[in-house]
């Protein structure tokens, strides 16, 4: 089985049979997992912080950064093996974890929660279902033969999303 | 033996690092360093100069000629990285080792010492006070020393732990430690801080990064710049296993470091960008 990592703001999609492509720890990241089910390929995305805005260069550099550009980007990618209008993309969130902060300065994880989501609405799409939030580090590994999203968390074992 | 007394023994028993890494750190301490006083330590040391030597002709680094130099490696590397391969080469057993009380790899805690001390020179720029960054990257670096000892006690309670914080019988994974083990990674750094007889200010840091609003005044720029970055980097995802973001933000940071939302993305990207560089290797280290 060949695994293939997606860094910090980092994009892969992948229809290669056996591979496995995984997230490191996620914190406050948001991954976005997307499967089209009609081309049979993988896509996943490690977002970073909310909007590019904050850094036009690095955007530039490093798309999958940001909310904004990463999903463009991972959308693009999803496009060359055949995603259009009719295929029915299966998105799943995960991430945006927090630290226990009274005054919310440090909820970027809620941020990226709220920015993917909004950006993802922008092409008219939702995710299916979301494992979000909390203060739990998550790992996602997302199978390309089934489709499947598991998760992994230390000490938490893992679950499917 | 006590509990107490078997911690104690342990502290006693860790390697201490070379004298080179502690000579290195006390030069990037003065933010007027100049990068000839690294290269001639590190020059200085051959089994250092060979470390160096052989992460720059790594995969991540190898620039089609390979490094001969100790000049032209602590240049490619940086001197951040310098410092921080030698205090992993030179204190393996406490930065490279599994915590298996964490339930984290070998690697995990390198990484997030490093990021943790990427990221405190960062905020330290950000200070109201004057303060050293040098002296925020080596406390950064060192914060949580504490774990190599402590994890071996906390084997197999990580699930009892875990559920005390979430059902709220604790504040965060410091009180849960204590409960256990009757003392907690920050205090058992500061003891082994002290063993390794390292500046008061960074023993310091260590003992209270986990609650520097109990630190005395004089402090408290340091030990808020620790706890910050810790937190951060937590929050890029770089911790040391089950007890990554149980921890809770101390109150009044803003009195020393007015951070808001932005500074606080900058600084995450600051610390992707100084680390993407070594990723690779990091990988390659790590168990898949």
């Amino acid at each position: 089985m060949k695994v293939n990592y997606v860094g910090v703001g980092e994009f892969l999609t992948s229809e290669s049979p056996g591979e496995v492509v995984k997230t490191m720890a996620l914190g406050s990241c948001v991954a976005v997992t997307m499967l089209d089910p009609k081309n049979r390929v993988v896509g996943l995305l490690h977002v970073a912080l909310p909007d590019s805005s904050i850094n036009k260069k690095r955007a530039e550099e490093k798309p999958g950064m940001f909310a904004d550009t990463g999903i463009d980007m991972l959308l693009g990618e999803m496009k060359k093996y055949g995603y259009d209008r009719k295929s029915r993309l299966t998105i799943k969130l995960a991430g945006g974890a927090r630290i226990m902060d009274p005054n919310n300065t440090f909820n970027i994880g809620k941020r990226n929660i709220l920015a993917v989501r909004k950006y993802l609405w922008r092409y008219r799409l939702g995710a299916i279902a979301e494992d979000v939030g909390g203060t739990i580090s998550r790992t996602i590994a997302v199978d390309v033969d089934t489709g499947k999203v598991k998760i992994s968390s230390p000490g938490r074992g893992d679950w499917e999303l | 033996m006590s509990l107490q007394e078997q911690i104690a023994k342990r502290v006693e028993e860790k390697p201490i690092p070379s004298m080179v890494a502690f000579q290195l750190l006390k030069v990037i301490e003065d933010d007027d360093h100049s990068l000839k006083e690294v290269i001639n330590l590190v020059a200085n040391d051959a089994s250092l100069t060979a470390e160096v030597l052989k992460v720059s002709n790594s995969a991540t680094y190898y620039r089609g000629q390979p490094v001969t130099t100790v000049n032209r490696a602590v240049q490619l590397l940086g001197e951040m990285m310098v410092v921080g391969v030698a205090i992993c080469a030179s204190s393996s057993v406490v930065f490279n080792s599994p915590l298996e009380g964490y339930e984290s790899v070998a690697g995990e805690m390198w990484e997030h010492s490093l990021r943790c001390a990427i990221s405190a020179r960062e905020i330290a720029k950000h200070s109201k006070k004057n303060m050293s960054h040098g002296l925020a990257f080596t406390a950064g670096l060192l914060h949580d020393i504490g774990k190599s000892v402590v994890s071996e006690f906390l084997v197999g309670s990580s699930e009892d732990m875990m559920e005390l914080c979430e059902s709220g019988a604790v504040q965060d994974y410091i009180e849960a430690e204590r409960k256990i083990v009757g003392t907690d990674h920050a205090q058992v750094g500061y003891s082994l801080a002290k063993h390794w007889r390292l500046p008061d200010t960074v023993c310091v840091g260590i003992r209270d990064h986990h609650r520097p609003s109990e630190a005395i005044e004089e402090h408290r720029p340091l030990v808020y710049a620790v706890h910050l970055a810790d937190l951060i980097s937590q929050l890029g995802g770089s911790g040391t296993g089950c007890d990554s973001l149980a921890y809770r933000v101390d109150s009044n940071y803003e009195e020393y470091f007015p951070l808001d939302r932005d500074a606080m993305a900058l600084i995450l990207l600051k610390i992707e960008e100084d680390f993407n560089s070594i990723k690779d290797m990091l990988m390659s280290d790590r168990k898949v």
